[in-house]
């Protein structure tokens, strides 16, 4: 279903996170906000699933309001956000709770065709096999997986992902966003992920908006996402950032390194 | 009095430290420091001065000074020889007589007794242990708005306040002089203390899948039961353990007053002046408190994830305490 946000303001205290925001994603779209960390990336998706109240503004659903919003959208987390000491069938099937009882849901008596759903919603994330493991036990990445499932056993009308590869290595990152973007597209589910990670946004999405300082300075395509209006969106002190970031990703990696070595030895 | 210590003090001040004029950075240095290290042991001995005060003061209320020190030490070493009987093994070895022990543990049926006593700290900790939950989850800011879930604390802290002892006087009137008493006493105290541990491992728990299951659309009460629950079951069973064992030593002590268990066969004992029987209960008190804790632990530590060397068994442990002690050390 396509999104229309119109005229969305967030002011916390004396801070504007979020300033008459306005955009539309076609039906099905995958858009990515850009944006530096403080620019209202999360703001912004937390308003669109509720989790947060906007000071003013609208946000259309197929062009009605959307009110209860958290039951129709589903949210994926940089945290990832389960129940670790829960299986992954159980924390799949944590998406359903919007829809049963209290008791239902607490002694497990979902009926039948949630419990396809979310066993299903595990095949699409590449995880059947998977689905009694508890998810503590479960690596970063396949917990995001985890965490896309609960998200498509709402059977939401809009899909919400807040950096939600923030926190995997590079592979997992991938294998993520791409199970990510194959079940977006085969549901034809409009997706709103928020990426820090240039790279791996201009991969993946199709429409980018750009906020800064909680305001849209770009939507577009592609093609249209050049250096200049990266340089924009993140100025010149975040690149520099970026750069630093990626060195210490780069030191934390040969130091992972050593420590195997030396875990062989012994 | 104020103005005559001071005075001292800058006396002794001045006699430590001469407090020199026109002398370099450094010497003044060293002098500021002297003086900062004197007036910090001065404080010091006026600190352990109010100890000393204190308690000589308590042994004073408490009758300490008596002369019946003397007339009591005879006896006080007779019933030590009964406490533990002596006893000439192989006509060469002086130990405990054992065997008086073992006598009376059997005669009694202590075995028995130890199980009221169990079944009494059991029973007590596992009524009280939902309640404990209840209140606990009740007591949570997040569960229950600001002034509403102090009304929960603030039970449980009354609960607490109260020891189990007294509880079971509370409660003679309903069950009388007995074990149930025991249990209802057991119960009640089970709720203030695991409670008040239950609040504050709920205050630590972690916010994700608290959001997680709300971004879902979840009801306030799937919340809790998903987001929250979820994350202090493991607590909860290792306090309850934890209580279970304090519950064990709190039902022996419900025993001496006649609730029931080895406090009782302990107190009657020590009142018809059998030492030595007296003694073997107690030997056997420590055995089942010991063996609690023992399984107590265990649970605990099982329960708790990534501490692989609690995990050992018992003989893993000693075998293969060496080659840990020098892996230690050559580390």
């Amino acid at each position: 279903m396509a999104l229309r946000i119109d005229n969305l303001t967030k002011v916390y205290g004396k801070t504007t996170a979020l300033s008459e925001v306005s955009f539309e994603i076609p039906d099905g779209n995958f858009a990515v906000v850009l944006g530096e960390s403080g620019a209202g990336k999360s703001t912004l998706l937390r308003i669109l699933n509720g989790l947060t109240e906007p000071t003013s503004g609208r946000v259309y659903l197929d062009g009605e309001e959307i009110t209860n919003s958290r039951s129709d959208v589903g949210m994926v987390f940089q945290q990832h956000n389960l129940v670790e000491e829960l299986s992954a069938y159980s924390n799949a099937l944590t998406g359903t709770l919007n829809r049963t009882g209290f008791i239902r849901s607490l002694i497990n008596r979902q009926p039948i065709e949630d419990r396809e759903l979310a066993l299903e919603a595990l095949e699409t994330v590449g995880l059947l096999d998977e689905s009694g493991q508890k998810v503590s036990s479960m690596s970063g990445g396949q917990q995001q997986r985890v965490g896309i499932a609960r998200a498509l056993v709402q059977q939401p009308d809009l899909l919400l992902a807040d950096e939600p590869v923030a926190s995997l290595d590079p592979s997992s990152a991938e294998t993520v966003m791409e199970y990510l973007r194959e079940t977006a597209d085969t549901r034809n589910l409009t997706t709103l992920a928020s990426l820090h990670q240039v790279n791996i946004a201009r991969e993946f999405g199709e429409q980018f908006i750009g906020l800064k300082r909680g305001n849209v300075i770009f939507n577009g395509h592609r093609e249209e996402l050049t250096a200049e209006v990266l340089d924009e969106i993140y100025g010149e002190i975040e690149t520099d950032e970026l750069r630093e970031e990626t060195e210490s990703t780069a030191l934390d990696d040969s130091i992972q390194r050593s420590d195997t070595s030396i875990g062989t030895e012994v | 009095m104020s103005a005559d210590s001071d005075s001292l003090v800058d006396r002794l001040l001045s006699r430590v430290v001469d407090s020199g004029h026109g002398e370099s950075a450094i010497e003044r240095q060293h002098a500021e420091l002297k003086r900062a290290k004197l007036l910090q042991r001065l404080s010091q001995l006026a600190l352990l001065g109010v100890i000393a005060m204190l308690f000589v003061g308590s042994l004073v209320m408490v009758g300490f000074w008596r002369e019946e020190w003397i007339q009591y030490w005879p006896e006080f070493v007779d019933a030590l020889t009964q406490y533990f009987p002596p006893k000439v093994y192989f006509d060469l070895i002086p130990f405990v007589d054992l065997g008086r022990y073992y006598q009376f543990m059997t005669e009694a049926g202590l075995v028995g007794e130890a199980g009221i006593t169990l079944a009494i700290a059991l029973a007590g900790t596992i009524m009280g242990a939902p309640l404990a939950l209840l209140f606990g989850i009740l007591g949570n800011e997040r569960v229950t708005p600001f002034p509403v879930n102090f009304i929960f604390r603030g039970v449980m802290s009354i609960i607490r306040s109260i020891p189990s002892l007294v509880w079971a006087l509370i409660y003679v009137p309903l069950g009388g002089i007995s074990p149930v008493t025991a249990t209802l006493a057991i119960g009640t105290d089970t709720i203030g203390e695991l409670g008040r541990l239950l609040t504050d491992e709920l205050e630590e728990i972690d916010d994700g899948p608290i959001e997680g299951i709300s971004s879902t659309g979840a009801d306030k009460s799937q919340v809790i039961a998903f987001g929250m629950i979820t994350q202090i079951v493991r607590p909860f069973i290792a306090w309850a353990m934890f209580i279970l064992e304090n519950n064990v030593r709190s039902a022996v002590g419900l025993g001496i007053i006649g609730a029931g268990g080895l406090g009782v066969t302990l107190s009657i004992e020590q009142q018809t002046f059998q030492f030595t029987n007296m003694m073997a209960t107690i030997l056997f008190i420590v055995l089942l408190v010991l063996s609690v804790e023992m399984i107590s632990q265990r649970t605990r530590s099982y329960l708790r994830e990534g501490d692989d060397e609690e995990r050992l068994s018992l003989c893993q442990l000693i075998v293969g305490f060496p080659e840990r002690m020098s892996d230690s050390l050559l580390k």
